[in-house]
């Protein structure tokens, strides 16, 4: 077993993609209906928002900083989306895009300043941020929600789209997402940067890698995809009020954690984010199959994230060891 | 290199204790505004609803500042307030005595900080990570007891403990008990070796390993006791509400942490003093009954606490550069 390991190393999502489709399976075979289209919809369009924001955290996470603003920028873009076409009725899809992108590159823009321009610790400024967000919410929206009748039908017919009959649209953007940004972190100079960021911060700075802009960008990028996810909650929720995705943005850092994006930064990969993303929701699925009382759900969500943390750390501890007794091998 | 750490680590200190006093001004100020532009502030009435309504983050925060001072942080206290919430409820609906049901959420609350500790130091998790974990999983527990109920039949004893004022006087009974635990606290972390210990993990672990400190225990009594002061918190809040649910204390972890930082504890490590950490607290109290009594839309007090954070963090940081600029001129 261990040759094997040593002599192939088996990527970390390849791993974690094994163990999706097995949890896959194991639900299907449980419950038969989990594996048809209607519950591979139901999970593709559950997981879609969480993966979206998990999407956008990963390149923070990676560069060692951490951002908790998200699931209030959600929050707000969704609020202020829904408010603008109550009052326009002429609203289409193609405003509510913009209006979330802009939302969320504006709290993203904020909190890359404060966090690479001031060199603030992110945890405390997105804290901050955090409650200034929710608080913007609560007070702009005066206890008034929207329902399905003020919102636009060509945004809830998006919602309602669904391709080759198991993929619905929000999803598949989730998946361009993915593509796109998991080329642009590999591929890409910034991408690169930002493993070299988490992985020494200071070293980076000394290097001269542009690391007041890089971490600038990570903020804003994350903020976009937060304002997406706004629309994205609009599209599955056809409603909301002040406290839309109120307290999630644990989940989303779960989600990333879970798909080996080590919280102490430069290494994970945006694909895993998703999978990470996805293994949660099936897992759900897979124990509602069972049978298991929901009210025991968040229990094993923590159970089994502290499991994902404890064996990333062992992975991580033998692949130092290989890397240390490979180069007391070369020396010799 | 090691002049100029030692250069920096007492620049951060000065720029600290400045924060540390602004802190207490700023109270001070809004006392004084509050006061001014409402009828009843300082009377006896409000002033022990500010203690009370800030009764279980300022418990929770005695503990945690200990924490975030050695450079880790556990946000999985508001679960634990929770779990040992709901146990207290359903082992008391189970007919054990009051006693016995008190005894089994505190044993519950420092199982679970231990539980913390252990994985953090003995295994080498990032502690963020794990109590974000945590998090979910001590409420995950709580949710699984009790499900939606809850439990509100508790003897009158305890839950008029809350309420209750010493004799004919408007002080509540709450506040010589907080008051007496704050001053063991300050002297705990100020003038004791177990303090200067904390300081110095927090400032260099390493340091403190080769100065013969045992780093892992240490953070392990920290993490445990963490987990101690949240289930008393959470017995506090079960008698404070007469009400023991899953869902008590949902989000109140970063309430605890914001009131720490703004009190000036680094989330470095290394730095904070326990007064600074009492009046965060009681400056987020304040400001929220002020806008209370001006009637002002209550949510407005969640924009302050994110202002304030952010003040706190960005203030010494402001002010330096600013004096690095006039050193230079």
């Amino acid at each position: 077993m261990a040759t094997i390991f040593k002599s192939r190393q088996i990527s970390r999502e390849t791993s974690l993609g094994i163990i999706l489709i097995f949890s896959v399976g194991l639900t299907g075979f449980i419950n038969p209906r989990f594996l048809t289209g209607d519950g591979t919809r139901d999970l593709l369009t559950s997981t879609a928002t969480v993966a979206l924001l998990a999407i956008g955290i990963a390149p923070i996470i990676i560069m060692r900083h951490i951002d908790l603003s998200i699931a209030s920028t959600v929050g707000l873009s969704a609020w202020v989306i829904a408010d603008f076409c109550a009052k326009n009725p002429g609203f289409t899809w193609v405003q509510c895009f913009i209006i979330g992108g802009v939302i969320g590159i504006m709290v993203g823009a904020l909190n890359g300043l404060l966090v690479a321009g001031l060199r603030l610790p992110s945890l405390v400024v997105t804290l901050g941020t955090l409650y200034i967000v929710r608080g913007g919410v609560y007070v702009v929206s005066n206890s008034v929600d929207y329902n399905a009748q003020e919102m636009p039908p060509s945004l809830l017919n998006l919602g309602q789209k669904v391709f080759f009959s198991v993929l619905p649209f929000p999803f598949l953007l989730v998946i361009i997402a993915t593509i796109v940004t998991a080329w642009c972190m590999k591929y890409t100079k910034p991408g690169r940067d930002c493993y070299a960021i988490g992985s020494n911060p200071h070293a980076a700075d000394l290097v001269g890698l542009k690391v007041f802009r890089r971490t600038f960008l990570a903020f804003v990028f994350s903020g976009f995809m937060s304002g997406i996810g706004g629309v994205f909650y609009l599209m599955r929720f056809a409603q909301v009020d002040s406290t839309a995705f109120y307290g999630q943005e644990l989940a989303v850092v779960a989600a990333c954690v879970i798909g080996g994006v080590t919280i102490l930064g430069g290494s994970g990969t945006v694909t895993g984010a998703l999978i990470g993303a996805l293994l949660v929701q099936t897992i759900q699925g897979g124990l509602a199959a069972l049978g298991v009382d929901a009210f025991w759900k968040s229990a094993i969500n923590g159970f089994l994230l502290i499991v994902a943390i404890f064996a990333d750390r062992r992975l991580a501890a033998r692949s130092e060891r290989a890397l240390l007794a490979q180069r007391i091998r070369e020396r010799e | 290199m090691s002049v100029n750490t030692v250069d920096k680590t007492a620049k951060r200190r000065r720029f600290t204790f400045t924060w540390d006093t602004s802190i207490l001004l700023l109270l001070l100020l809004v006392c004084v505004l509050a006061s001014l532009t409402t009828d009843n502030f300082l009377s006896a009435i409000n002033i022990s609803q500010i203690f009370s309504n800030s009764s279980e983050i300022l418990i929770i925060g005695f503990a945690l500042t200990f924490l975030i001072i050695t450079g880790e942080i556990d946000l999985s206290v508001a679960s634990i307030l929770a779990l040992s919430s709901s146990l207290l409820g359903w082992s008391y609906s189970q007919g054990a005595p009051i006693w016995l049901a008190i005894l089994i959420a505190l044993a519950v609350g420092s199982l679970c900080g231990f539980f913390n500790g252990f994985l953090v130091t003995k295994v080498g998790l990032g502690s963020l990570a794990v109590t974000i974990g945590a998090l979910a999983l001590y409420r995950g527990i709580a949710n699984g007891i009790l499900g939606t109920n809850t439990v509100n039949e508790f003897p009158d004893f305890w839950t008029s403990f809350g309420f209750d004022t010493i004799g004919t006087s408007a002080i509540p009974k709450t506040l010589p008990a907080i008051i007496f635990l704050g001053i063991v606290f300050a002297l705990l972390l100020h003038n004791t070796p177990f303090g200067r210990r904390t300081l110095a993990i927090g400032l260099s672990p390493e340091a403190a390993r080769f100065a013969g400190i045992n780093v892992v225990r240490h953070k392990i009594i920290v993490f445990t006791f963490t987990g101690f002061m949240s289930g008393v918190a959470g017995v506090v809040y079960t008698f404070r509400f007469s009400t023991a649910q899953a869902d008590n204390g949902v989000g109140l972890e970063l309430l605890v942490i914001s009131a720490c930082l703004l009190g000036g504890v680094s989330i470095f490590g290394g730095v904070g003093t326990m007064w600074g950490v009492v009046a965060g607290v009681l400056l987020a109290g304040s400001v929220e009954s002020w806008l209370t009594l001006r009637e002002i839309n209550a949510q407005w007090r969640t924009i302050v606490t994110g202002l304030l954070l952010l003040i706190s963090v960005a203030a010494p940081v402001l002010v330096g550069k600013y004096k690095a600029k006039a050193g230079k001129i």
